[in-house]
């Protein structure tokens, strides 16, 4: 790789001493005698002894002395002990909360302070520039996050239960369970139907240049509206029809729920999906067009056979997009009764519940994350399909 | 140059400015004479005492929300082509594939999950919402620039430095200008994005346009609604056609 055996890695070097500092000096837990009280804050250092505290830290600073001389060695063993890091990360918070917990009343709860919070994150960071700097692939990477998560995962089912976040779960857990599937109908109807419309569309756009002009200009002024005043100005026109025809009534369409939520989202993925079907369908290479047309293909087998294939690591980057969004705007769809795991950030932001805040949000990051890895995962295979 | 051919540029000028006026004189017009309207919002709800929402003046409102995302927005832009420039630097260039990485990570984080975590942190109020349109507006700059100096072709540095360009002025003279275009989209995606989240910071303590939709949410009133919605609507259209018109300079 050419790496200087003598220059440091400034990046890695850096994300340590500030990891190290961060967990050390600021609060790393909040241990509060019930939901409404405000709890006390308590850093690392405070929790049993600190020694434990410091057990973490110290494997962290060795990294940081690896990091001023670094080889491929040397890096190896830095991902060895940062990835240990993050798996031992929940075991001490486990640890911790039965101790607190144990003394005070059971209705106790501990929330996560900003060390460990702050931690978690550098030390993310540190694995994507490690996994960056050994060229570690793409599946592998992936493996680097599993002790973590299947540590966490042990964590919290076993001996978390005093964790805000955890008792916030526990309350409302059938309606934690609704609100994903409802989170889930919504993106994949959306995502499904735009895929059918858009394609339908793209197809008459490559004949009609009109269509194609109007449909772009129309799509693109579309993206333009913020979602909230989108899903406001469907309320009204889609409350009329709901009152005034039966049928759609009965069907659940009104102001407020499904519909228009459904009808925006609709809206806001038909853009990047027939962009993206458009442009792929455009940019297969006219040589390989001629000679399939030479070899004989119809136009059909070669739409069929021959554009079609070449076209899909695209298209699936426009389903990759609209999938994206569509989870992060049925988020916000909440706001006008259609469920999702957004009506926990905002009933929270409510009644200032700051746990189930984050019972809202981080499972929508999780989806954004883990849906743009299942579909980058897919299309960089059928890529590799293309190529060999 | 005849003064003919200056008229007709000057017209033409005019012209190509005409879309972002009309948006923006129908914004303006409509944020200070809602109440002239009281009669259209009446066939909307018939049946309640109050159609024009009247907790906080349209104008003001308007001004609040344009302000919040002015100043996150000036920000980002400073700090994202900052961070971008100094990654391309060779003293900074070790953090170029962390930086890279992070800033397309962070775009698949949905605004509004990056609006929620603000506030435990920051607690409620203007600055969380400030903050968390920096942050998030920071990604498509930082990434966009990235973009652009990367897409300069390695033979035109090589001119430059041979024309005994010092570094800071292939920065100014060769890399900025022809980053341009890549940047100028790239802050056109982060001040979209910033109207519309700043529109759910209403739902955090700011006030701002969001508040008269989220009002009329609450009290079940879609003339609020509705007036909040063609506001930020109108704001988003203004905007855009502005950066629709900035691009389209040669």
């Amino acid at each position: 790789m050419g790496v200087n055996r003598q220059s440091p890695n400034w990046v890695l070097l850096s994300l340590m001493l500030v990891s190290v500092v961060a967990w050390l000096f600021l609060d790393a837990l909040n241990v509060a005698p019930n939901r409404i009280v405000p709890g006390t804050p308590y850093t690392s250092l405070e929790v049993m002894g600190g020694w434990p505290a410091l057990l973490l830290g110290l494997p962290l600073l060795g990294v940081a002395v690896l990091a001023w001389q670094p080889s491929r060695k040397g890096l190896q063993c830095s991902l060895a002990v940062v990835v240990a890091v993050l798996m031992l990360l929940p075991l001490w918070l486990a640890a911790a909360t039965v101790g607190f917990v144990d003394a005070d009343a059971p209705q106790a709860r501990v929330g996560i302070g900003s060390a460990l919070w702050l931690l978690l994150f550098l030390l993310l960071l540190a694995v994507i520039e490690l996994r960056t700097r050994l060229g570690v692939s793409r599946a592998k990477g992936w493996l680097l996050f599993m002790p973590m998560l299947a540590s966490w995962w042990l964590a919290l089912t076993l001996w978390l239960e005093p964790l805000a976040l955890v008792r916030e779960y526990r309350v409302r857990s059938d309606q934690f369970a609704s609100a994903v599937y409802t989170h889930l109908m919504l993106v994949g109807a959306a995502v499904g139907v735009s895929l059918l419309l858009a394609a339908v569309l793209v197809l008459v756009m490559r004949r009609q240049p009109a269509v194609r002009r109007i449909g772009f200009a129309a799509l693109n002024f579309l993206q333009t509206i913020p979602s909230l005043a989108l899903f406001g100005l469907l309320l009204a026109p889609l409350a009329w029809l709901g009152s005034r025809i039966d049928w759609l009534g009965n069907m659940g369409v009104s102001g407020i729920g499904w519909a228009p939520a459904f009808l925006a989202l609709l809206g806001y993925s038909l853009l990047p999906m027939v962009r993206n079907i458009f442009v792929a369908l455009e940019e297969v290479d006219a040589g390989v067009i001629e000679s399939a047309r030479g070899m004989g293909m119809s136009r059909r087998q070669v739409f069929v056979q021959v554009r079609l294939p070449l076209a899909l690591p695209v298209v699936l980057e426009g389903v990759r997009i609209t999938t994206i969004q569509a989870i992060g705007l049925t988020a916000v769809a909440a706001l006008i009764g259609a469920g999702g795991l957004g009506t926990f950030i905002f009933q929270g932001l409510g009644q200032a519940a700051m746990d189930m805040v984050l019972l809202g949000a981080l499972p929508i990051i999780a989806l954004a994350l883990v849906a743009d890895a299942l579909i980058g995962a897919l299309s960089e295979r059928l890529r590799l399909g293309g190529a060999q | 140059m005849t003064s003919s051919s200056v008229t007709t540029r000057a017209v033409a000028t005019q012209r190509q400015w005409l879309a972002p006026l009309i948006w923006f004189i129908l914004l303006l017009s409509l944020a200070a004479g809602m109440s002239q309207l009281e009669w259209l919002f009446r066939l909307l709800e018939p049946e309640l005492r109050q159609v024009i929402y009247r907790r906080g003046d349209f104008l003001a409102l308007l001004g609040r929300h344009v302000l919040v995302v002015a100043i996150a927005s000036l920000l980002a832009v400073i700090l994202g082509v900052g961070a971008a420039v100094a990654v391309t630097r060779e003293a900074g260039r070790d953090f170029l594939p962390l930086v890279a990485q992070l800033a397309s990570i962070g775009q698949t984080f949905p605004p509004v999950a990056v609006l929620a975590l603000a506030v435990p942190a920051l607690g409620f109020g203007t600055l969380p919402i400030i903050v968390a349109l920096l942050l998030y507006g920071l990604l498509p700059i930082v990434r966009n620039t990235l973009a652009g100096i990367g897409s300069i072709d390695p033979d035109v540095h090589e001119a430059a430095r041979g024309m005994g360009m010092t570094p800071r002025q292939i920065l100014r003279q060769v890399e900025l200008p022809l980053a341009a275009p890549f940047i100028l989209a790239g802050i056109r995606t982060s001040v979209t994005i910033n109207i519309a989240t700043a529109a759910l910071g209403a739902t955090v303590g700011a006030s701002n346009l969001g508040d008269p939709i989220i009002s009329g949410i609450v009290n079940g009133n879609t003339a609020y609604i509705v007036q909040g919605a063609l506001l930020i609507g109108l704001l988003s259209l203004t905007v855009d056609s502005i950066f629709e018109r900035l691009q389209r300079r040669p």
